[in-house]
């Protein structure tokens, strides 16, 4: 396989409304976004130069479109080119940058747009006068319809599930230890201008939020949003031709489907997916689950619920099983007024899910981008420290959380790093 | 030159009308409404007992037969539902877990009852017996959990009844 790296990234602000701009018209914006920084760093194209794109759209309700993606293709002037459309449930971005990957690592391109964008909020509750209840109905559409469906499972009751389970093997998180995530996360997105979300809240607002879903709170998910996000990939060769400055090397891109039908599972309490993802993931570009801490700067990880952070922690190799909810707190305990950018292994600088929101499509190709700009020194206020050089970003979702995708990327150090 | 956006936006709805095949399975859903039986399926190779049951095993691709499971289990894992979807915004507060049948290998979603919901009612371990609807239509909703100790109120409701 050929070396990939990502030379361009846009990403366009995550919103609860864009009144203004249509699903296509959002990921025009990223496309746009993300050739312009490309051309910023050196390279010298337009859109007639991209050769395939590969789309990243979870849900046809939210865009009220089947097959949105060829409606997109037309929009950014990619016609008479090869586009793929994947949906794997949250975990789409980062199932669009693997398949991103695989396009330009197999010859198929050289210069591949990879494009993620959600619109969720043109879903309206009538009953209710909002749109919340709706976009859940179209989520909730994702489970399965005979069996699960009609019990009234939805995105939070179902990530729950695993939470709970894990708290009666573990004794842990807690609600505080998963409110430390809450408080995290919307903190560091104050640092980010393209959140949804920024917000400083104590550890007692977010005990103290409405009960969703026991014990998950309202501050303790994330929020749908509006946005899209775009990265451009490029072959080995082709970033020497183009003579980018920065470019951001993929090392390594894991997925897994593990079952979803939860009840099926050995252990509730795991997220299986992101296990055997982590693990591919990191094989691939050369380093070891057990130590994965110590090798990395920074992990973009895909916090749609606090709790899901938390057991996250351990089933991406940062700790053992079962002591998620106490490095959280020792974190916490460290830094408790934030922002939570130092430490042993900060995770999402940018605000994550429960920061920036949710674009379910758009997600982990944001998340993605966030990790490939700090690791050229370019996140803004919220940039890290970058020794190593190399970054993770995590998607995760479906029924069950059956869908997981890591990515690992280096910059130029990163890789000659040991 | 720079004109005030103004934003359009259309009222719609997706409809789609279904009669759909429950194919293999069809078994469980027509025992259920029939004879309130409730029925697994066990891999002839090796033995593992499905629940929701398939007519194939998943781990050896040999064939399930269809085995009839108790109506007693406990409680894996639960929750209670105070926000949700528009569907079934008007239902909140409800009680929804994770429940092994004795007798089945996996565990089952579905609606867990009680007159007391509070988590620690519906909590890891608890057992729960089976209360069907008396109208039946050959769906899971035609049935439902309760903690064992609230069982005889609950089929004593006109439209609810016990199990065989």
């Amino acid at each position: 396989m050929r070396k990939v790296a990502i030379v361009g990234i846009g990403i366009t602000p995550f919103k609860a409304r864009y009144l203004d701009k249509t699903y296509f018209e959002l990921a025009y914006d990223a496309t746009k976004l993300a050739l312009g920084d490309a051309n910023k760093n050196g390279a010298e194209i337009n859109h007639n130069n991209l050769e395939s794109t590969v789309y990243g759209i979870y849900n046809e309700l939210f865009e009220r479109q089947f097959m949105p993606d060829i409606f997109i293709n037309s929009y950014i002037g990619m016609n008479n080119k090869p586009g793929t459309r994947i949906a794997s449930g949250g975990a789409t971005g980062g199932y669009t940058v693997r398949m991103a990957y695989a396009e330009v690592a197999s010859g198929l391109s050289d210069l591949c747009l990879c494009l993620g964008v959600e619109k969720c909020n043109d879903c309206y509750d009538e009953q209710t006068g909002v749109t919340t209840p709706e976009v859940l109905n179209a989520i909730a559409y994702s489970c399965d319809m005979t069996y699960e469906y009609p019990m009234g499972v939805m995105a939070a009751s179902s990530y729950v599930s695993m939470v709970n389970a894990h708290y009666e093997e573990f004794g842990n998180p807690t609600e505080e230890q998963m409110a430390y995530v809450s408080v995290k996360n919307h903190g560091n997105a104050m640092l980010n201008p393209k959140a949804q979300s920024p917000m400083k809240v104590s550890v007692e607002n977010v005990l103290n939020s409405r009960i969703i879903c026991f014990p998950f709170k309202l501050l303790d998910c994330c929020l749908y949003s509006e946005a899209s996000a775009a990265l451009i990939l490029a072959s080995d060769d082709k970033v020497k031709e183009l003579g980018v400055e920065n470019p951001i090397w993929i090392t390594g891109v894991g997925a897994a489907n593990t079952d979803c039908f939860i009840g099926n599972r050995e252990d509730m309490g795991r997220l299986y997916s992101n296990i055997y993802a982590a693990k591919a993931a990191y094989k691939m570009a050369g380093l070891d689950y057990n130590n994965i801490k110590k090798q990395i700067d920074l992990a973009e990880l895909h916090d749609a619920f606090s709790g899901q952070e938390v057991i996250s922690y351990e089933e991406l190799g940062f700790v053992p099983f079962g002591e998620g909810g106490p490095w959280i707190e020792k974190t916490f305990e460290k830094s408790g007024e934030g922002p939570w950018l130092e430490g042993e292994l900060p995770c999402c600088p940018s605000g994550g899910l429960i920061g920036c929101g949710h674009a379910v499509g758009a997600t982990g190709i944001m998340s993605t981008g966030e990790a490939a700009l700090q690791l050229r020194g370019e996140a803004g206020k919220h940039q890290v420290t970058i020794e190593k050089g190399r970054a993770i970003s995590h998607s995760i979702g479906g029924p069950g959380a059956a869908y997981a995708a890591i990515i690992v990327m280096a910059n130029e150090e990163g890789l000659k790093k040991p | 030159m720079s004109e005030e956006f103004q934003d359009h936006q259309i009222r719609d709805v997706i409809k789609i009308n279904y009669k759909y095949t429950m194919g293999g399975q069809s078994k469980f859903f027509i025992e259920l409404k029939n004879n309130k039986r409730l029925l697994g399926t066990k891999c002839t190779k090796c033995g593992k007992t499905w629940m929701p049951p398939r007519i194939n095993c998943s781990d050896c691709y040999e064939p399930a037969d269809w085995v009839e499971l108790q109506q007693t289990g406990t409680i894996e894992v639960s929750t209670i539902v105070w926000y949700t979807t528009s569907a079934f915004i008007k239902a909140i507060p409800y009680g929804v877990g994770y429940i092994k049948l004795d007798g089945a290998e996996t565990a089952l979603l579905q609606g867990i009852f009680s007159e007391n919901l509070v988590p620690s009612k519906i909590k890891k371990g608890k057992r729960v017996k089976v209360v069907f609807n008396k109208r039946r239509y050959g769906k899971m909703t035609d049935f439902f959990f309760v903690p064992d100790e609230e069982y005889d109120k609950w089929i004593a409701k006109p439209e609810y009844e016990g199990g065989l």
